[in-house]
């Protein structure tokens, strides 16, 4: 008698637990699928010409495939010129902001002094801080410096978009390096500086690296500041230049699809290689947007 | 002298971080406000600025704009942080049921948030799109009406709400996911022990220690969502008039499209007010 009931609860229990698999996993297959639809689509359409792009009803798969719309934006003189602005000012950005918070980082992780915690609570608290409402007065600010349209205004004003983060980062790495590598060099004489620069450095490189693939995430998805600061043909950074192009033209979304994939290609290829530091250091960072 | 040397070494290593943060992140909060007491367009930029006293306040609350946009954000924080909030928080929990392979499917899920929300944005323009839109191609499939998504005024700001889900969701999952696992499993053990059920341990073990989690979480997102105006700019630049221009798109706009700066670094202000009050809420109820 026992042993039926049992039976039969085991029996319940197994069916509860396939509705349940099934459920979940009927729900990540959706979910997924949203999540991939409208990039697979977009990628899609910038293989296809451009009266395809637009037909009604739309095609899934590219009838002729063609490369005519990546070839388009590639040769396009004004769109070329605003990709390279986009990798100029993105690594310029890294390096400034990488050099910057491993000076701070250093300070915080190696130095005892009076205000440490101040400082270090303050930090915490410009990450609280939203950027879009200092556009104005910073527009207002490099506009008097005669600082607009320039690659200068959009890397150092990137600044503050990621110092916080990477200063943050590059202490925790610092701190997980041990103190007596450094303090015998210190003994022979060498400076902080040169230390940091011997010693620590070599040894927290792959700390620098995620502070750097943050820094240049940030700085090549950033929108709102170079719109701002930085709109005019010769200064403009590649997303700029894409919506310009949709407020210029009849939309071309062959072509604006080709632009699109290229620009997700860079942060892509990142993110595939840095993946779960990424995820880490973007949670941590995300305070900041 | 060297002992001075030494103890001011950590400032200067801090000199070129802070000196950057103080030009370009806290002095113009402050000249945001000197501007919005001034007289400043994009005719008087390069020119004397006049005090005007509360003048810009006073347009603000004037335009009946600023009302609309005010009510706007308003459905577009709540829409945005609602739909964010229940589907990153759904998709934590799924996938730390012993879901296999739960970190690729992660890693796929997290691939809009890394990517910019400008071409988020590009990528809804062009689904949604009235004439060549495939959205409106499905609905018309199935026998259904074409739907005006970023041309309707009543719809449009639930089309952003959207796009934005798709953007912003993944951030929820992440922090959650990173809640979740900060909690013990043994205690899970336990409850099991006492013979509780998986819903019952998720009510009463799970949410209770996911509290702090959740309400940071809700905080960022609630805020980013006041402050955010990508999609919006891109999408339909705050049109069809005024019916998807978001507090901070309005900010943008009075500035950058109007030339009005100093009206805009008014509604700047108030944007501020909002934050902090919005961080004031949540973080009574974190206390609670």
């Amino acid at each position: 008698m026992i042993g039926a009931m049992q039976k039969a609860t085991i029996r319940n229990n197994r069916v509860w637990f396939f509705a349940e698999r099934t459920f979940i996993y009927a729900l990540i297959a959706i979910v997924l699928f949203l999540t991939i639809a409208p990039l697979v689509w977009v990628f899609s359409t910038s293989f296809k010409q451009n009266e395809e792009s637009i037909s009604f009803p739309p095609k899934f798969l590219p009838e002729n495939a063609t490369l005519d719309n990546y070839k388009f934006v590639l040769t396009d003189p004004g769109l070329l010129h605003s990709l390279m602005n986009s990798f100029i000012v993105s690594i310029g950005s890294t390096v400034l902001s990488v050099t910057v918070s491993a000076l701070g980082g250093y300070a915080f992780a190696r130095f005892e002094f009076k205000a440490k915690n101040l400082i270090m609570s303050v930090i915490l608290g410009l990450f609280m801080i939203p950027v879009v409402i200092n556009i104005i007065p910073l527009y207002t600010m490099l506009s008097a410096a005669g600082m607009l349209n320039s690659s200068l205004a959009l890397i150092l004003t990137f600044q503050i978009l990621i110092i916080p983060l990477n200063i943050l980062l590059l202490k925790n790495y610092f701190e997980t390096i041990p103190k007596d590598l450094e303090e015998s060099a210190l003994i022979d004489g060498c400076s902080r500086l040169g230390v940091l620069r011997r010693i620590t450095m070599p040894l927290s490189m792959p700390g620098f690296a995620i502070a750097a693939v943050l820094a240049f995430r940030f700085s090549w998805n950033e929108f709102i500041l170079p719109i701002v600061l930085a709109n005019k043909p010769d200064s403009m950074v590649f997303q700029v230049a894409l919506y310009q192009f949709i407020s210029l033209y009849r939309i071309e979304w062959g072509y604006l699809t080709a632009g699109i994939t290229l620009a997700i290609i860079p942060v892509l290829i990142l993110m595939l290689a840095f993946q779960k530091q990424m995820i880490r250091g973007l949670t941590l960072g995300a305070i900041r947007e | 002298m060297s002992n001075i040397l030494a103890k001011a070494e950590p400032y200067l290593f801090l000199t070129p971080a802070f000196a950057i943060l103080l030009v370009f992140l806290i002095f113009p909060l402050f000249w945001n406000i000197y501007i919005s007491f001034h007289d400043v367009s994009f005719i008087t930029i390069l020119k004397n600025w006049e005090y005007s006293g509360w003048k810009n306040f006073i347009d603000l609350f004037n335009d009946p704009n600023f009302y609309t946009s005010l009510k706007i954000t308003v459905l577009f924080v709540a829409g945005s942080v609602a739909s964010q909030f229940a589907l990153g928080m759904l998709m934590a929990v799924l996938l730390s049921q012993k879901v296999r392979a739960a970190g690729v499917f992660r890693a796929i899920f997290v691939i809009p948030w890394t990517i910019s929300a400008v071409i988020a944005a590009f990528s809804f323009k062009f689904i949604l799109d009235y004439n060549f839109g495939i959205l409106n191609y499905i609905l018309q499939q199935i026998g259904l009406q074409p739907v005006g998504w970023l041309t309707d005024p009543n719809i449009v700001i639930w089309s952003l709400v959207l796009a934005n889900m798709w953007y912003g969701t993944p951030f929820t999952m992440l922090f959650i996911t990173a809640g979740l696992l900060s909690i013990n499993p043994s205690i899970y053990e336990a409850a099991v022990i006492d013979g509780a059920t998986k819903l019952r341990s998720f009510l009463y073990i799970t949410l209770p220690l996911l509290r702090p989690f959740i309400v940071i979480n809700l905080i960022l997102i609630t805020m980013w969502s006041v402050n955010f105006f990508d999609l919006q700019l891109v999408m339909t630049g705050g049109g069809p008039l005024f019916a998807s221009t978001t507090a901070s798109l309005y900010m943008y706009r009075q500035a950058f499209e109007f030339g009005l700066l100093s009206k805009g670094a008014a509604a700047g202000l108030i944007l501020i007010i909002i934050n902090i009050s919005v961080a004031f809420v949540y973080l009574k109820l974190l206390r609670r």
